[in-house]
């Protein structure tokens, strides 16, 4: 995927991030964290031009869940309200084990997508997400047997290797779809020329989706947007909507990458059209 | 074993919501929810090894700041 993509005119996929595993309605209130919420938020995203959501659970006090059923109720409430938004379902945990970690893929019917976490990650100042490649392995062969398509999340350059190495284990299907994450600590350096290496350096045929932290939310979507790749935009990955305005929803993120999309010329992706980029 | 400085409460601050949530009494902060695995020793978690804040107060350092600083980001 490059910016020939861009010029030929490809469909941008907008994924919307609605709820996250990190913070809750202490830092936003504006998070969605019931099923209900998470459903309503599936929808007003959509209804922007999201074509997938990708999904977190969390208890009633907000704090993180990993469970089939709570996913499955957050499932039942997307589908009740969205119109035909593709679900994609977070496996990541930092610290959860492995058993937990697998239990999101565990809905009737499972996800369309899933999140898979290419390698380690740290957090705060004693935590690191481990992600070896043994749960890597274990989580796309769950992926594999339950028909559901691995969005691959690439942390950082390193991880870019571990798609190599992934495909080399394992035989994915195409297309390859693997987000670059931009952002402080763990994450590659929010820069453009980053970006350009990151892309340059994905396997042959591999599309991209685009996820810049906090302020890097809107320069790198639109990077994206000009180098043919997809975007991810939502709360959980940044909370303000401008300096010291706390956005008001995923939703109202969304709306603003697809006006950026539209005036840069180029078509935001409906599900339906998604479905077909992705192969799903 | 839950770290001794967890608590839940309804409200605290300008904050207010429905279901009690995991409550920092070093910080004096509702703690993320990440974090608030971590304060229950959650999983592999445990407060006194992984939480700089449970580290810095027991030994009777202070000062770590709470979530809006420690924060680099999601679990995408």
């Amino acid at each position: 995927m490059t910016y020939a993509e861009y010029l030929s005119g490809e469909p941008v996929i907008v994924t919307a991030a609605l709820t996250g595993g990190v913070h809750g309605k202490e830092t936003t209130p504006h998070l969605p964290e019931t099923p209900e919420e998470i459903g309503r938020a599936a929808a007003a995203a959509e209804a922007a031009g999201a074509a997938v959501v990708h999904l977190h659970a969390r208890r009633e006090n907000g704090e993180r869940a990993f469970s089939a059923g709570r996913f499955q109720a957050i499932d039942e409430a997307v589908r009740r309200h969205a119109d035909d938004v593709i679900v994609q379902h977070s496996t990541g945990g930092t610290g959860a084990p492995l058993s937990e970690r697998r239990k999101p893929l565990g809905t009737d019917p499972p996800p369309e997508m899933a999140s898979l976490d290419m390698g380690p990650l740290n957090r705060y100042d004693h935590l690191t997400s481990e992600n070896t490649r043994g749960t890597v392995d274990a989580l796309y062969d769950e992926m594999q047997d339950r028909g559901i398509k691995p969005e691959l999340e690439v942390f950082n350059d390193g991880h870019r290797n571990e798609v190599h190495g992934l495909l080399d284990r394992r035989d994915l299907a195409d297309p390859v779809y693997a987000t670059l994450i931009f952002g402080p600590g763990t994450l590659t350096r929010p820069t453009p020329r980053n970006f350009l290496a990151a892309v340059e350096g994905l396997p042959d045929g591999a599309l991209f989706n685009t996820l810049g932290f906090g302020r890097h939310q809107l320069p790198f979507g639109t990077l994206g947007v000009l180098l043919g790749g997809h975007v991810r935009v939502g709360l959980e990955d940044n909370v303000y909507y401008r300096r010291g305005e706390l956005a008001e929803s995923s939703a109202q993120l969304v709306e603003r990458i697809v006006a950026v999309a539209e005036r840069l010329g180029r078509e935001v992706a409906t599900p339906a059209q998604a479905r077909e980029i992705l192969g799903l | 074993m839950a770290c001794p400085f967890l608590s839940y409460r309804s409200a605290a601050a300008d904050h207010e919501f429905d279901e009690p949530r995991a409550f920092c009494g070093a910080v004096e902060e509702f703690v993320q929810p990440m974090r608030a695995d971590v304060c229950n020793d959650r999983y592999d978690f445990d407060h006194a090894t992984h939480c700089e804040i449970y580290r810095e107060h027991a030994s009777g350092g202070g000062g770590v700041d709470g979530d809006a600083e420690a924060s680099e980001g999601g679990d995408p």
